[in-house]
């Protein structure tokens, strides 16, 4: 009997090591020594860059000096972009993340599992959502497409524009033969003509570019509320132990957000951007002709373009079988960080705060999916 | 299941062998729920078999699982069947002819390193995105360990049956059939059951990465939704599907083992 | 007899060229025109089959960054580490239950019911488990390792044959010695069989888990980002390089084993 005891321990050994690491990790929290932040990040000649606010807090060093002042370290966990949303909500969920620069969506779903995370400082207006579809295609609008393949990556931020859109034209996702698929392959599915439409992010330029797609929508030409939402969540637990290293880190995302909307920076964002191999002229065509002024695009206020599109996030993720339990949208935001941001930057007045009013009052109630 | 195989590898078993094959699983099972129940874990990371339980029965109520299953087993079927057989075909070629094996060995061999979800772009512009498709990732993932397992059999037939041939003047399908088929049969079959579970372990894949349906983008929207309890009900149905195919296979290997000696 | 004809012409042709070793050659040339033809056929086709010009100059561009080869490094390293624990482990695991009865009836159920769960199903839950990081990627390497190396020891050492072990009673060997002298060189075969496939399985697995997780790094990291970014130039260049990485590894090991393999061919 002697090999049922050496591997009885050695099971013990590998259960308690998992326990250790996870109970480790939930401790790390009583002394902060270091900040874990997960970014989407890219490899380019060997080095890693982030993409969006993220890689220019980390380019300026503004929040490293600060941190290291008080002798935390900062960790950046690098996230690779084909599965943002998953990797970073598992990280949160066992504990090796505080706090992370992501999607709506995936933070609604971590939210309705009982993973408490506060959206900090609001990441401006959010990237635009496209429906592409091929060159020769006679269709103008969504309507057209009725009955038609679609490709679409599930469960994804940009799943939520594309279903504001189809209620809005009275549509439902049954209306569409779908194909769940990922950018990549939904690229090569429009490409070989097996779909009748795409709906992606900026990547449909390139599309465009080639020859191989055209763009008959995009969140342009909706609200502003209707762009996906990319921004700075952070972990209850550590946001209510340590508020004041938090709010460093808010901070920093605020001063980078004013640097940024700053149009004398707007070429020299881009270009730094593109090093993430979208190329510059597909960025700047992104930020263009929008609704959406350079400046306000990076506000990182808590206005109703925030709070009414994670009402709509959550009730469309309810709807679609995405979440079971309903989420208090309200209590997601963390408000306090972002105005003390501000006052010590004086830049109460910089940005103003959208009321969206009339205008998005009445999106909403029109292009908020039926519940 | 198993147990027939190794109860012919130990020649004598007692109660007390078969209750001790039964330890280990339970003992993994207890510690599972002992873990949970001591809460050491957050409920998103570590879920208790009852409701990994329930989430089964869940979607097998809602018939969801059963249309997923159906999916991935026609894909899994067609694609190792089509995959199987042109494995067996080229290897045979490969193995029999110098002239085939300088031509195709090296291309051959740097396509064999390549794992097939590498491929699914291309695939897709050839073969769409229908089922055809998928088909084909099962089928190339099948390919290669047939292809393997054959050419080292054929390869691997004794010069004295060569001569043998010769002397008796078979001819080619005499040879084929009297000679190159009992010699190979056992190793091919293996190459077959490594190539079962390859295309298995590819197919779950592919199903994780592009598809709408399948056992593996169960699992991938399970985990997209955090539902750790349906990620669980994946892996043990995927492991479960896959013991019971290599048990099957390893009960034909032994009865083509049988046939042969006879 | 026409077939015969037919075949008798290739060859003199190839013999034209005089060396067989560039019969290799031929078919990556034909495959290299199709793939340049359909790149021509349309735009759509030049998406994926992208035209060889393109894929030279992005090769050139990877190499002279010393982005490729850094990732070919990242890759093939882990992939080695993984297979040393994984088939180590397999291994010890394989002998322990072939060895001994017990360990056979204790560990066996829990491994064969654990072996056939698809690989890449347990990424879901090993990246919440231990994390996106380089651990879970290791540790996925070293699994997929494990299992083909336990299961040929396994059957390996099961199947020594009779005689052999009756020669080492007659030498009144320790079990030790036993398992040393006898068991282990005329089980070495199966092993190293088993080492090929945990190559296979390791390599397979480093490049998905470099796909599905992890930190972007190695060549699965490289060409997920450059298809992100719609670089079909780059997929294809990692693509080829996977192949050629694990080609280098196969070749490798093949060569290890034939060596230690040597002695019987003398016997």
């Amino acid at each position: 009997m002697k090999q049922i005891s050496v591997f009885n321990i050695i099971k013990l050994v590998l259960l308690s090591t998992v326990l250790f690491i996870n109970l480790q990790q939930a401790f790390a929290a009583d002394a902060v020594k270091e900040v874990r932040i997960a970014a989407v990040a890219y490899g380019k000649d060997g080095k890693t860059g982030f993409n969006g606010s993220a890689g220019v807090v980390d380019t300026e060093g503004w929040l490293r000096a600060e941190l290291q002042k008080q002798n935390i370290k900062l960790t950046w966990v690098a996230i690779p972009p084909q599965s943002v949303a998953t990797t970073i909500n598992e990280d949160f969920a066992n504990h090796s993340i505080d706090f992370a620069d992501y999607g709506d969506l995936p933070s609604v779903i971590l939210n309705a599992n009982g993973i408490d995370t506060r959206l900090i400082v609001p990441g401006g207006r959010g990237n635009n959502v496209y429906l592409v579809v091929p060159p020769g295609s006679t269709a103008k609008s969504i309507l057209d497409l009725k009955g038609k393949r679609i490709a679409i990556h599930r469960g994804r931020p940009w799943e939520v524009s594309f279903g504001r859109l189809l209620a809005a034209n009275g549509l439902k996702i049954t209306d569409f033969k779908v194909s769940n698929l990922n950018p990549v392959a939904g690229a090569a599915a429009l490409v070989a003509g097996n779909v009748d439409a795409f709906v992606t992010l900026s990547d449909a330029y390139t599309l465009e570019d080639k020859h191989l797609g055209k763009i008959i929508w995009s969140t342009k030409q909706a609200g502003q509320d209707w762009k996906m939402r990319a921004e700075v969540w952070g972990t209850k637990s550590f946001i209510d132990q340590h508020p004041e290293v938090t709010q460093i880190i808010a901070t920093a995302f605020v001063k980078a957000a004013y640097w940024t909307s700053q149009d004398a920076n707007r070429e020299t964002y881009i270009n730094t951007a593109s090093l993430s191999g979208q190329p510059a002229d597909v960025l700047r065509r992104e930020f263009s002709q929008d609704t959406v002024t350079w400046k306000a695009r990076w506000s990182p206020l808590f206005d109703d373009f925030v709070s009414n599109h994670y009402r709509v996030v959550a009730a469309y993720s309810k709807q679609n079988g995405l979440i079971r339990t309903d989420v208090d949208v309200d209590k997601l935001f963390d408000r306090r960080f972002v105005d003390s941001a501000l006052k010590s930057l004086s830049l109460e007045s910089y940005w103003v705060s959208k009321d969206a009013g009339k205008d998005v009052a009445k999106d909403a109630s029109k292009l908020a999916p039926k519940t | 299941m198993m147990a027939t195989k190794k109860l012919q590898a130990f020649p004598t078993f007692s109660v007390r062998d078969v209750l001790l094959r039964f330890v280990s699983p339970l003992l993994l099972l207890a510690m599972w729920i002992a873990l949970y129940q001591s809460q050491a874990l957050p409920s998103q990371i570590l879920v208790s078999p009852l409701q990994v339980f329930e989430a089964g029965r869940d979607l097998y109520q809602s018939g969801e699982l059963w249309t997923h299953l159906q999916y991935s087993l026609n894909r899994l079927l067609f694609g190792f069947a089509f995959g199987g057989f042109a494995g067996l075909v080229f290897g045979t070629l490969m193995g029999g002819s110098k002239l085939v094996e300088n031509l195709c060995g090296p291309t051959y061999n740097t396509f064999r390193q390549i794992p097939t979800i590498a491929f699914i772009p291309i695939l897709i512009l050839i073969f769409g995105i229908g089922e055809t498709f998928k088909v084909v990732v099962v089928a190339q993932a099948a390919f290669f360990p047939v292809a393997v397992a054959t050419i080292d059999a054929v390869k691997g037939i004794p010069r004295s049956y060569h001569d043998v041939a010769r002397a008796y003047r078979l001819s080619y399908v005499q040879w084929v059939k009297r000679i190159v088929i009992p010699a190979t049969v056992p190793p091919v079959v293996t190459g077959f059951r490594i190539s079962l579970q390859r295309s298995w372990v590819v197919l779950i894949a592919a199903e994780l990465m592009a598809a709408e349906s399948g056992i593996g983008q169960m699992m991938e929207m399970g985990r997209q939704m955090l539902r750790i309890d349906i990620v669980m009900v994946g892996v043990v149905l995927t492991g479960f599907i896959g013991f019971m195919l290599d048990w099957g296979f390893r009960r034909l290997e032994s009865r083509l083992i049988q046939w042969k000696s006879n | 007899m026409e077939k015969q004809l037919i075949m008798n012409n290739i060859r003199a042709f190839v013999k034209l060229t005089q060396l067989s070793k560039l019969q290799g050659f031929l078919l990556p040339i034909a495959l290299l025109l199709l793939w340049s033809f359909l790149s021509h056929r349309s735009n759509a086709y030049s998406y994926a089959f992208v035209p060889l010009p393109e894929i030279w100059a992005g090769f050139v561009a990877d190499i002279r960054s010393g982005e490729l080869l850094g990732a070919a490094y990242g890759t093939i390293h882990n992939a080695i580490i993984g297979l040393v624990i994984g088939s180590t482990a397999g291994f010890v695991i394989g002998s322990l239950m072939a060895v001994f009865r017990v360990a056979d009836l204790f560990i066996g159920p829990l491994y064969h019911a654990l072996r056939q769960v698809p690989l890449m199903g347990w990424i879901p839950l090993i990246g919440l488990w231990l994390g996106n990081g380089e651990t879970s990627e290791l540790f996925m390497v070293s699994l997929a390792a494990l299992f083909p190396m336990g299961l040929n020891t396994y059957e390996g050492i099961r199947h020594v044959e009779q005689k052999f072990l009756e020669v080492g009673k007659i030498y009144r060997l320790s079990r030790m010695q036993q398992f040393l002298r006898i068991i282990l060189p005329s089980a070495l075969p199966s092993v190293l069989t088993g080492l090929l496939q945990s190559l296979a399985f390791a390599w397979l697995s480093t490049v998905g888990s470099e796909l599905l997780f992890t930190n972007g790094a190695g060549l699965g990291g490289l060409m997920e980002t450059s298809q992100m970014a719609s670089k079909m130039d780059m997929v294809v260049v990692c693509i080829i390089s996977i192949g050629i990485a694990g080609l280098i590894l196969n070749s490798g090991l093949l060569r290890l084993s034939k060596h230690l393999l040597r002695w019987r061919e003398v016997a």
